[in-house]
């Protein structure tokens, strides 16, 4: 039975297809409950990264405390737990679901139920949350609420009747989402006088009260002075503070017990001791077996990361070390390349976690990188017995050393409307993929299952699903394990000399087409330079593939009269600030677009 | 006395109509009206200078444009006199008029020659009438040669002939009709140019629909048209430019010099006293700035404060203004001198800044020497035909015009010299 406490809780978090309004209603509800006035409203106040506000994406959990003053006189205490929303981060997203007991689900009344819609909705669902779904976007002319309606209770299968309908943008029947939480959601369970149980669903440094963990507590209660003790490594801490997550910041309360969404503070100095989806207990009276669910999480994807001016190593080196504060799941070490000079070989979830780190180094961090192809982690075994894990395409073993090579597989399972299922075949195959078998959801839903090499799906596997399938289909995948596989490591010439940084490794089959493509490429992206510079792809030393960067024969001011020589060495000033900006690759000189456009060849070959 | 020379640049920026690869200052539709102001104003102007100029002797004078020879006759020569009155002009001086085709007659050249104009530049540009309206020039080739033949009727002995490559519809044969064409014709000298797609012009528009001979075809161009003109007796003086020996054109030879000029007209440049200059490419407020009756010695702005007329019209007319500084100085040499075949003789860069070229620039060259972009005879620098088509990038790779400031203060402080 609920306590009185725990009946007046409702812990929920809104799942939604990209840009259905899930950043917005979250607004609208804050605004509605008057815990923030409309007048300090910054839009998406929940996405407080810049770049999540811009792409539309939640990137890091984030959970929020609301008070409702509801009609029926009663206060009751919202949870709001905000969830990232694609593939790299499946992980967190069901640690977050699991942390609550309802989720809205919003559906635009223009597009109506999506891919992601479904995927999210099932991951709520196999996490056992009880599902409010809320129609958006009404103010809209194209908005058809009715069919939207159907669509979420034939496609989902969730009962629809009734459910709100309302515009986040212009405010309208925001009441009747708060009701809807509080009549359809569950309050919280869970005996606050067992040992406690408390799930970690986020954390985060700050530089004043070190690492703040976000808990949701299942059972028992917890306390400033506490020591509590984390089930995955055993690693203890004495607590300082225990509170809430309030909108414009931590308030502190005497106590989290069950039900209650909060956080903590012990003196912790890295978020890798707070594991998302590890479960906080006592020291003194520990529970007996830790939450269910609980994942290491290891990258899967590696790639160099390089500042463009090499100056700027030790600013990328003290930026990696800010974001990792914050990113448990970042990792680095430092490599160096004879192209691009020092850097780091980054570890990360998946693509997306890769590109947000890009993007928040460039951008907080103010840095010009130069990133390499993405790589998974190889195993070799050796002639001499020895076994070797290779991230990096550089330390790669000669083929006369190697006596199997290995690559990671997946395990991937693909939700798609039934049209796209042979174009998504044909992809899957593509990559390498073996087919495991189909089933039928229901007639509108197909499930493919798929194993498929992880080195195949890291890249822009992901946009050629979504652009083969208008959007819908969804993917899923777990790690499977090594297989053998038949590994070749593809070396880049330019004018004689092996570039390191466009060394990767790839599946024999593959790897002329790659060669050839890449050499293509690199023709067309390397500016002509004063000499002819051959290109050359290789195989330990073979060369298959093989084009020529011909030799620039024109870069002349022909008419320079009239006087005007400020003109003259303007255009020369600039041409010498842009080659201070290419890279000396032998006597070849690379411009970083140049770099970039070659590393960021698609896979479609 | 032995006074400096100097070179005078005038500006007239009318056309009959306007190219669509033309980026220089002009404009077509002005009435004679409008054109004899301008005149007025530029001989105001020259009278503003004339104070300045005292020190020196005026040895070349070149009015450009646009198209010069749009002017009404008379008042072009009521400039041509402005110009002798104003200055002192060598009797031995280079007198340039840019004289196109179409816009002159037997009777107006003889006017100029008449007036002192002893060297005409005419633009031909192509002798194949589809190229020479794709570039829309507004004459023939048969205009071309009947203004050619009255030039020489009306006693010009120095004559440059502009034709330009890598132009829309051009092929290695019809450019060859073209070189064909005007050697036949046995003008004294010959510019050649490059079609480059200025921004801001018609053709930068049309940049994607334009037909043009690529890149290889172009630099083939050149250098065929470098060896068959060297063939006819014209010697490769600069990158884009070809005279019979002794002819070489005085005034631009200045630029690439580093010599001195005075630039009058809107949107004219100089070089002089140390300074470069330009004026705005406005001509409106070139005239209004002119005609502004600076006798009152000064005026009140709208805040009260009184400035110099001088002042006024400076802040009016000129568009950049800066010092050049002495490490500047080598840089802009380098960039310049290098455009000509002749190159750069280190006795003469020592002679006129008192540096070691080798020293400074011997290591960063030998590279290009080594790979025939440059020739070295053990005094000069300079590139080969092969070199000069990629100076930008090889200049672009050896100066740097911050960094000789550096240089420079360390060989004066003492160890090389």
């Amino acid at each position: 039975m609920p306590s009185e406490k725990q009946s007046k809780i409702r812990n929920f978090s809104i799942i939604a297809h990209i840009d259905h309004g899930k950043s917005t209603l979250a607004d609208r509800i804050l605004e509605y409950t008057r815990t923030v006035a409309t007048r300090d409203m910054e839009e998406q106040l929940l996405d407080n990264m810049d770049l999540e506000r811009e792409r539309g994406i939640t990137i890091k959990a984030r959970a929020v405390k609301l008070d409702y003053h509801a009609p029926d006189g009663e206060v009751y205490t919202l949870n709001l737990i905000d969830t990232p929303g694609h593939v790299d981060f499946n992980y967190e997203v069901s640690r977050s679901l699991n942390a609550c007991e309802g989720a809205l689900l919003i559906v635009d009344a223009t597009q109506g139920v999506e891919a992601q819609t479904l995927a999210n909705a099932y991951l709520a669902i196999d996490n056992n949350l009880e599902i409010v779904p809320v129609i958006n976007k009404i103010d809209l002319p194209s908005a058809d609420v009715e069919k939207v309606r159907g669509e979420i209770e034939d496609i989902i299968g969730i009962p629809a009747e009734g459910c709100p309908a309302v515009s986040a943008k212009v405010g309208l029947n925001i009441d009747q989402v708060l009701d809807k939480i509080v009549s359809d959601i569950p309050c919280p369970e869970g005996d606050e006088n067992a040992p406690l149980r408390a799930l970690i669903f986020d954390s985060y440094y700050d530089s004043y009260l070190g690492v703040v963990v976000n808990i949701r507590v299942m059972e028992g209660s917890l306390r400033a002075g506490d020591r509590i003790r984390l089930m995955s490594t055993g690693a203890e801490f004495d607590v300082v503070d225990v509170g809430y997550m309030e909108p414009f910041g931590l308030k502190s309360g005497e106590v989290l017990s069950a039900g209650d969404v909060g956080y903590i503070t012990a003196s912790i100095k890295s978020v890798g001791d707070t594991r998302v989806g590890d479960t906080v207990t006592l020291a003194e009276n520990p529970a007996a077996e830790p939450l269910p669910g609980f994942q290491e999480v290891h990258p899967m994807v590696y790639a160099g990361i390089y500042p463009a001016d090499g100056a700027r190593y030790g600013d990328l080196k003290d930026a990696l070390e800010k974001l990792q504060l914050n990113d448990a799941a970042l990792t680095f070490e430092a490599e160096t390349s004879a192209a691009l000079g020092f850097g780091f070989r980054c570890g990360f979830l998946g693509l997306l976690h890769m590109e947000i780190i890009e993007e928040r180094l460039e951008r907080e961090f103010n840095l010009d990188l130069i990133t390499t192809a993405p790589s998974v982690i190889y195993k070799i075994e050796k002639k001499s017995g020895e076994t070797v894990f290779i991230d990096n395409p550089s330390n790669y073993p000669n083929p006369d050393e190697i006596s199997v090579a290995y690559e990671p597989m997946v395990k991937a399972s693909i939700i798609t409307p039934p049209d796209y299922v042979g174009g998504l075949m044909e992809l899957c195959q593509d990559r390498r993929g073996e087919f495991i078998n189909m089933t039928y959801i229901d007639t509108d839903r197909a499930e493919l299952h798929y194993n498929l090499p992880l080195n195949e799906i890291i890249y822009d596997f992901f946009d050629a699903l979504k652009s083969r399938s208008k959007g819908y289909a969804s993917l899923d995948y777990e790690l499977k394990g090594y297989e053998p596989s038949k590994l070749v490591k593809l070396d880049i010439l330019l004018n004689g000399d092996i570039v390191d940084a466009l060394s990767f490794i790839v599946h024999e089959e593959k790897a002329y087409g790659r060669a050839r493509k890449i050499c293509e490429k690199l023709k067309d992206n390397i500016p002509r330079q004063l000499f002819e510079v051959p290109v050359q792809a290789a195989i330990g030393g073979k060369v298959i593939a093989r084009e020529t960067v011909r030799a620039m024969r024109k870069d002349v001011l022909a008419k320079c009269y009239g006087g005007d020589i400020t003109r003259k060495k303007k255009l020369l000033e600039k041409q010498k600030e842009g080659k201070k900006k290419m890279r000396q690759l032998g006597s070849v000189e690379v411009s970083p677009e140049a770099f970039m456009a070659v590393l960021k060849l698609d896979d479609e070959s | 006395m032995n006074k400096k020379s100097l070179g005078l640049y005038i500006h007239i920026p009318f056309c009959q109509a306007k190219c669509a690869y033309c980026d220089f200052y002009s404009m077509s539709g002005s009435g004679d009206e409008d054109m004899a102001r301008y005149v007025d104003a530029l001989l105001l102007q020259m009278e503003d200078y004339a104070g300045a100029v005292k020190p020196y002797t005026v040895d070349s004078v070149f009015i450009g444009g646009g198209t010069p020879t749009v002017l009404p006759v008379k008042c072009m020569t009521t400039l041509i006199d402005g110009i002798y009155r104003c200055f002192d002009v060598s009797k031995r001086a280079e007198f340039t008029l840019e004289a196109n085709p179409a816009t002159v007659s037997l009777h107006s050249l003889q006017k100029y020659r008449r007036a002192g104009v002893n060297r005409l530049s005419m633009g031909l540009q192509s002798a194949n009438e589809d190229e020479l309206r794709a570039l829309s020039r507004i004459h023939t080739k048969a205009n071309f040669e009947a203004s050619y033949m009255a030039a020489r009727k009306a006693g010009f002995e120095n004559i440059n002939v502009d034709i330009m490559y890598g132009i829309p519809l051009q092929t290695a044969e019809s450019f060859n009709r073209t070189l064909d064409y005007l050697t036949a014709l046995e003008p004294e000298h010959i510019s050649m140019y490059g079609l480059r797609i200025e921004e801001g012009t018609p053709f930068a528009l049309s940049r994607d629909t334009l037909i043009l001979p690529d890149e290889d075809t172009e630099a083939d161009m050149y250098f065929d048209a470098i060896r068959y003109l060297n063939a006819k007796g014209f010697r490769h003086y600069e990158i884009s430019n070809f005279a019979r020996p002794g002819c070489e054109c005085r005034h631009n030879l200045k630029y690439w010099n580093c010599d001195e000029y005075l630039g009058l007209g809107c949107a004219a440049h100089s070089y002089f006293g140390g300074m470069r200059f330009s004026f705005k490419r406005n001509m409106g407020m070139y005239i209004d700035a002119m005609e502004a009756d600076i006798t009152g010695g000064g005026m009140l702005t709208d805040d009260g404060t009184s400035i110099d007329y001088e002042q006024f019209r400076a802040a009016a007319l000129v568009d950049e203004l800066y010092e050049v500084a002495p490490s500047e100085r080598v840089g802009e040499y380098i960039m310049l001198r290098l455009r000509l075949t002749d190159g750069i003789s280190s006795e003469q860069f020592r002679q006129r800044f008192g540096l070691n070229f080798d020293a400074l620039y011997g290591r960063k060259l030998k590279l290009y020497i080594d790979n025939g972009f440059m020739t070295f005879d053990g005094d000069s620098y300079a590139f080969t035909p092969k070199g000069m088509y990629v100076s930008n990038y090889i200049l672009s790779n050896i100066l740097d015009f911050d960094e000789n400031s550096h240089i420079i203060g360390t060989i004066a402080d003492g160890s090389e010299q």
